[in-house]
């Protein structure tokens, strides 16, 4: 047994010495011909036979069926990476200088020699920071300037002025993007194809505006023959006091219905976002409109632009009614102005009973606007309501005094406090 | 007497700091305006009399455009859409009618009267109160109906003295129990305080300054005299004569300067502006006020020409034979006055100069034009 052991401790101790021995001997370099191995060392495999591109195929591909039921999309969605980002020849895992490759041949006067530098850890997390970045989503980022109605997308975003005609420049003019869709349409030869078909609006902000419509293969030609079609397409429009229209209209275009009312200096353009591009195209600054019906936008654009063409101005209104046109503002103490007189002026006699004198209710063509009753909130026919009001009716000046206080002492203070001063928390110590 | 209403004096120090002369002291240090005040003759009399409102309203030349303007103090935050009416001849006469008739509201002039005096008037003098208590007391009459100038305040003093309360515990007291929108019971600071008061002056807000003493003074109290002397005199050394014109202040302005006889500078002014007829009629104001013009007979004589003419706004392109004849005599009359009564000789001739070759011209034009469309 004893025996047996130590012939299996000299086996095991054999190629120590065998090594020991035979390192001088290694020396005269002796190629191994004799004993080479005959199993096959593959060094082609799945990952270095096939392209990056067909490889990232393999992961990132979706089947037909897959992607009809909206696989692939989404948060989960895995994206191609590019590999070869941040890689540099002659830098690897092990920081080498290899002159000529990544350092130069002669440093000075000295013959650079290849040599190991000490390892850069950051290395390979720069690396994979890199490829992380290149995974995630990141959206078409705009300057809050640029954007439009909603996030990258075109519609509402400026898109400059229409391309010159013939020397003719476009000076002052801006073009908006009111709509950008793509359609689908049946070609014999090519079955189903996409197409674009953009409206845009054009207008110099002085009465001088258009809008066009355009189809093309992709967006910007699109875009850009709808932009030139607008500019060829310019009609003028007048406008009140410099700021907006002339009269309250009711305008429709299909099932599209607009009802338009002129307002005051300052209110703003309260109406549909396309509406305001196209009133910010012609230089209109205040005005209402209330869309009912189908709010398809072509139709809603054709609409406000024919109640625009339609508009009559003051003189013309004084002319169609033979009556002076009398203005009156409320912050001119109602002083009567007259904005346009006739040449004939009817007397009233002349003026048939059942005749419509009422300006909103003639400018409307005796449309009617049906006007919502406003019902009260929903707490305030409750009975809290009631107490909320009694028990806080005492306090309703109480603003309005402590603001004069303000202004009188420098804080609030009672008239009696010079006397009977109020015992302050800072003091007490 | 319905309701006696007592009132426990201790805030006497704030009765005392109002009777202090202290704000009468208000006088420009940079410009050394020195206040005068109506406090000899009394104005009322002239000023109201209908001759001189005529001749005040049509001084202050109003102009529409500006008479209903848009003002900051409105009680419309946000402006209104404007309204609109189809109107016939007649109807429109009506609405014509009708804003002139605010405009005389807008432009109602505040009064100018004398100051007022100082209210004595002892009731009765009871020894036995005397140490009844350390405070005054003050009874109101709040009966309704009773209008501020003629309700009954008066005081007990502690010695047992029965009087009426003197004008600025009557004023005090009128406000706390009928108070006046605007009108606050301490002084504004504006007012108060000199240096705020000039800076007002100089950033010219006089409408504003006349404005807030009009609500917050009564006409007939001596600071009001003060403030309103002191914005008028700093408007006619600048020749801010504009700012006032068409607002209901400018009727008093031209009421004071011609009161204290220093039209000379407003008469320049309307003379470089070429608006000889107003200057004939503030002649006529200033005789009507002191009769002692050599030209008074002829001006008091050409404004009843005069007024019958429309406002002249805007410099006039044409002219008539009327309007020549009317012209030439105003242009002698202030001729006249200038080289008699004028303390400006050289510089009121000079303009007067001026605006006589512009006139010529303008006459040449007309006529020539008259000539040229075959109108003799």
């Amino acid at each position: 047994m004893a025996s047996k052991l130590l012939a299996l401790r000299s086996l095991i101790s054999k190629p120590l010495n065998l090594i020991v021995n035979q390192t001088p001997q290694k020396l005269d370099f002796v190629y191994n011909l004799k004993s080479f191995s005959t199993t096959s060392v593959s060094n082609i495999n799945f990952f270095n036979k096939l392209p990056a591109e067909k490889l990232w195929k393999s992961v990132t591909s979706v089947s037909n069926a897959g992607a009809k039921k909206g696989r692939g999309k989404g948060a989960g969605r895995i994206r191609i990476r590019d590999l070869n980002r941040g890689q540099i020849i002659g830098v690897g895992k092990v920081n080498m200088l290899w002159p000529g490759l990544s350092a130069p041949v002669i440093r000075g006067r000295e013959l650079l020699k290849q040599q190991r530098l000490p390892d850069d850890p950051e290395r390979m997390e720069k690396l994979i920071k890199l490829r992380d970045s290149m995974t995630k989503f990141r959206r078409l980022k705009l300057s809050p300037i640029e954007r439009g109605w909603s996030g990258s997308r075109m519609p509402g975003r400026s898109i400059g002025p229409p391309d010159p005609v013939v020397d003719e420049e476009f000076t002052g003019f801006d073009t908006k993007v009111l709509q950008l869709r793509s359609l689908l349409i049946m070609k014999g030869t090519l079955g189903r194809t996409r197409n674009y078909q953009a409206m845009v609006v054009t207008g110099n902000g002085q009465g001088l505006a258009g809008f066009g419509i355009g189809k093309a293969k992709e967006a910007p030609a699109a875009l850009r023959k709808a932009k030139n079609r607008a500019g060829k397409k310019l009609m003028n429009f007048e406008i009140y006091d410099g700021h907006t229209i002339f009269h309250d209209f009711f305008t429709a275009f299909g099932k599209t219905k607009l009802y338009v009312q002129k307002k005051n200096k300052g209110y703003g353009l309260s109406c549909h976002r396309a509406i305001k591009e196209i009133c910010q195209a012609i230089g209109i600054k205040d005005l209402r409109a209330k869309l009912e019906g189908s709010n398809n936008l072509q139709h809603i654009v054709k609409a406000f632009f024919i109640g625009l063409l339609q508009q009559r101005t003051h003189q013309q209104l004084a002319e169609e009614k033979k009556l002076h046109l009398v203005e009156y503002k409320a912050e001119n103490q109602n002083y009567p102005t007259v904005v346009a007189s006739p040449e004939y002026v009817r007397t009233k006699e002349e003026i048939p009973k059942d005749e419509t004198l009422d300006f909103i209710q003639y400018v409307m063509n005796d449309r009617v606007i049906l006007r919502r009753k406003k019902f009260p909130r929903f707490f305030q026919t409750m009975p809290h309501y009631e107490i909320y009001l009694k028990k806080y009716e005492k306090y309703r000046n109480h603003e309005k005094i402590r603001l004069n206080l303000k202004a009188e002492y420098g804080e609030i203070k009672s008239f009696l406090n010079d006397k009977y001063p109020e015992p302050k928390e800072g003091k007490e110590e | 007497m319905s309701l006696l209403k007592l009132v426990q004096n201790n805030t006497k120090s704030a009765f005392f700091r109002c009777n202090e002369p202290k704000i009468f002291l208000i006088s420009s240090r940079k410009l050394s305006i020195v206040p005068s005040i109506y406090d000899g003759e009394d104005p009322a009399p002239k000023f109201f009399s209908s001759g001189i409102q005529i001749l005040l309203k049509r001084l202050t030349r109003p102009d529409f455009a500006k008479v209903f303007r848009k003002r900051n103090n409105s009680n419309i935050s946000v402006l209104r859409t404007p309204k609109y009416k189809f109107v016939t001849d007649e109807e429109l006469r009506m609405e014509k009618l009708k804003a002139d008739k605010s405009a005389d509201r807008l432009l109602q002039m505040p009064p100018v009267v004398k100051v007022h005096k100082p209210i004595d008037d002892v009731l009765s003098i009871d020894p036995a109160l005397i140490g009844y208590d350390s405070a005054k007391y003050l009874f109101t009459d709040i009966s309704f109906g009773v209008d501020n100038e003629h309700r009954t305040i008066i005081e007990r003093d502690p010695d047992g003295t029965l009087r009426s309360c003197d004008h600025a515990e009557r004023k005090r007291l009128n406000q706390i129990y009928f108070p006046m929108q605007g009108r606050k019971i301490r002084e504004p600071l504006i007012f108060q305080d000199e240096e705020k008061f000039h800076s007002l002056l100089d950033r010219l807000q006089y409408e504003y300054v006349l404005d807030r003493a009009c609500v917050q003074y009564e006409p007939d109290e001596p600071t009001y005299h003060k403030l309103t002397s002191i914005t008028y005199q700093h408007i006619d050394l600048k020749s801010m004569y504009d700012l006032l014109r068409s607002t209901r202040h400018f009727g008093p302005l031209a009421f004071y300067l011609t009161w204290h006889k220093s039209v000379d500078n407003l008469m320049l002014e309307l003379l470089q502006s070429a608006d000889v007829r107003e200057a004939v009629l503030l002649l006529a104001l200033r005789q009507a006020l002191h009769g002692d013009l050599s030209s008074g007979e002829e001006s008091s004589a050409l404004v009843s020409q005069i007024l019958p003419t429309p406002v002249q706004l805007t410099k006039k392109e044409q002219l008539s034979e009327e309007d020549i004849q009317l012209d030439t005599k105003c242009i002698e009359c202030v001729d006249k006055y200038i080289n008699t009564n004028s303390a400006m000789k050289s510089q009121q001739g000079l303009a007067l100069q001026g605006f006589r070759e512009h006139y010529q011209q303008l006459v040449e034009l007309s006529r020539g034009l008259k000539k040229a469309h075959g109108a003799a």
